[in-house]
């Protein structure tokens, strides 16, 4: 069995599962969701930032073919801007069925709050894409025109900043310490920049025509900028909670500790620095196995991973640290708990989402002319 | 000599009075005396009844701590309504203006326009907000007639209405305010009704104030001037509207 063919069975068992999920979601409303009023933001949060995190990268990505026009990386930028485009809609899908109002979104468009990051960001996403759409549009039309190119050049600065303000949405906030760190904004596109590499390891490893000669060589600058990417990823992790520790104020300190020894530490431990950071870093640093593009696509999966657990570990711990200590015994009720783990309908939609972004992925490079061999 | 007058009936001579001032000229502020409250927590009662909240929202939770070394243990008691701050860190973010601080200062939801993000939870730097789930109760009770004793009269109760904001709210599927973020609103409806919030009047201590800062005749604007007030989280600058008698 080709591994394409797994891919497209575990899509579409995964969509299947994600039906499910949807469906209970749909009847029961948030009472089967696990998050509660102190832990408020579950799952589908940190799924929405992984996603979009991975949007930003790749609209970056997609100038290195219709901007910068590096010969080396001719015909990737349409495999990037699909690659964005589902990432874009995998990460709305998952904030917008975390709302309380779904019908309400219209809202955010027509009555929104222009000073809340939050309307900014779902603005700022919404035309990012559109412009996505139009770019892929004409990547099928006139893929030599200067309008695409345009349209690139003003995208790739709409995503880092779309990319930093979904970091300032946490930022922003000074009641949550371990949010309210200047740097996040400036951390973010980092972290967007270093998924989309991986994303694009992972495709170009995975559905490349391996006869194309420039493969490996594209393999290895990827390889090499996801090892540099990585590098400063942990630096920032250091960094962050170094002076978090050192600091010693408590409600940062507390946040910092339930990632480090909490009940999920080895989420981080293993999924988020062995798994996600080390063994891509130290793997991707051989030029041989960088070439490779099984050994690409895996270590661009691994990264991923991390990316994902990364960013459970910014939204969960920040609040699962009580605003006032005595709140944990005030008043009892599973809603009112500063703990939390995705509940069966969050995994399954969360899940499924993943497999529908796969299998739209699966059927468009199928049917779209996405792998463009010179 | 002492002041005969039971201080629930000067607040409410003190609210009547209130009531006359045009809207932007009150100043409602709470004062919590500490000293008094002993962790009845009737407070939390009386505002769950009178707002008919369900399971996972309180608006005006008691904390409990314990201070000192044995043998010279005590406890303290600490009501925590919504802090009507006059800096609210929880309105600004709101990507729809939901949530506002209103002409009397207080800082109101307008569960209508409200999406259900929850942003303004997260802003919150004291738990003052909590998420209307859609729970009730007796939801996985069981269903058999007459099983538990009650339980019918129980389903009418929970499914009553509120008055809150002065709209009548039914809690029904997934309409208002069910998907919307509920909080303390000192509550607004029984004030402009000439009545006091419930949390003052069910409060058995005399512990927990209520009235016009702005007035200078008004017993919580004696209060609120004592040097021995506190706020909770000062440092953080959202100049909260709730006064602790220390």
């Amino acid at each position: 069995m080709t591994l394409k063919r797994i891919l497209y069975i575990a899509s579409i068992l995964a969509t299947v599962v994600g039906l499910y999920g949807v469906f209970l979601r749909f009847t029961t409303g948030h009472q089967e969701a696990a998050y509660g009023s102190y832990v408020v933001w579950g799952l589908w949060v940190a799924m929405y930032l992984f996603y979009v995190g991975i949007t930003a990268g790749a609209v970056v990505l997609a100038s290195l073919d219709y901007v910068l026009h590096l010969p080396l990386f001719r015909g990737t930028g349409r495999l990037s801007l699909v690659l964005a485009l589902i990432t874009l809609g995998a990460g709305l899908f998952h904030i917008w069925l975390d709302l309380g109002h779904l019908e309400r979104i219209w809202k955010v468009y027509l009555q929104g709050n222009p000073f809340s990051v939050m309307m900014q960001i779902v603005l700022g996403y919404t035309l990012l894409g559109l412009m996505m759409l139009v770019a892929l549009y004409l990547t099928l039309r006139k893929p030599e025109g200067m309008i695409l190119k345009w349209l690139l050049i003003l995208a790739i600065p709409l995503a880092l900043f779309l990319s930093g303000g979904v970091g300032a949405l946490l930022g922003v906030q000074a009641a949550r310490l371990f949010w309210h760190v200047g740097l996040f904004p400036a951390q973010f596109p980092v972290f967007s920049l270093a998924s989309g590499v991986a994303v694009l390891l992972l495709t170009l490893g995975f559905f490349w025509d391996r006869r194309d000669p420039r493969l490996p060589q594209m393999l290895l600058v990827l390889g090499i900028s996801s090892v540099v990417l990585q590098v400063v990823k942990l630096y920032f992790l250091w960094a962050d909670f170094s002076q978090s520790l050192y600091g010693g104020v408590p409600h940062n300190v507390q946040a910092v500790q339930e990632v480090l020894f909490g009940p999920y530490w080895w989420a981080f431990w293993f999924g988020q620095v062995l798994i996600g950071a080390l063994v891509p870093i130290a793997v991707l640093s051989q030029p041989r196995l960088a070439r490779n593009p099984l050994w690409a696509g895996w270590m661009g999966a691994a990264i991923l991973l991390g990316f994902a657990i990364a960013r459970a570990n910014i939204v969960f711990p920040a609040l699962t640290v009580p605003e006032l200590a005595a709140l944990t015994t005030a008043f009892s009720d599973p809603r009112l708990e500063y703990r939390y783990f995705p509940s069966l309908m969050e995994w399954a939609v969360s899940v499924g989402i993943t497999g529908a972004a796969g299998l739209t992925f699966l059927l468009a490079e199928r049917w779209l002319p996405l792998v463009q061999v010179e | 000599m002492a002041d005969p007058q039971d201080v629930l009936l000067r607040m409410q001579d003190d609210l009547k009075r209130a009531l006359k001032k045009p809207v932007n000229e009150r100043r409602w502020v709470m004062a919590i005396d500490l000293r008094k409250c002993v962790g009845c927590s009737a407070c939390t009662i009386g505002c769950v009844a009178e707002n008919k909240l369900p399971p996972g929202v309180v608006y005006r939770p008691v904390l409990e701590e314990e201070i000192g070394s044995y043998p010279n243990v005590t406890r303290r008691f600490i009501p925590r309504p919504c802090m009507q701050c006059d800096r609210p860190p929880c309105t600004p973010v709101c990507p729809v203006y939901a949530t506002y601080k209103n002409a009397e200062g207080v800082v109101v939801v307008d569960y209508e326009q409200c999406i259900g993000c929850r942003y303004c939870i997260t802003a919150c730097p004291y738990a003052a907000r909590t998420f209307d789930f859609g729970s009730f109760y007796n939801r996985g009770t069981a269903e058999k007639a007459g099983l538990i004793v009650g339980q019918t009269k129980a389903t009418v109760y929970e499914q009553a209405a509120n008055f809150e904001y002065g709209v009548q709210w039914t809690r029904r599927g997934e309409e208002s305010p069910v998907g919307n973020v509920r909080k303390c609103h000192f509550c607004l409806h029984r004030v402009r009704e000439g009545m006091l919030p419930e949390c003052v009047t069910t409060c058995i201590g005399r512990a927990t104030y209520f009235g016009d800062a702005w007035d200078p005749d008004a017993l919580v604007s004696d209060l609120v001037g004592l040097p021995n007030v506190l706020r909770l989280k000062e440092e953080l600058g959202t100049e909260p509207r709730v006064y602790y008698l220390l």
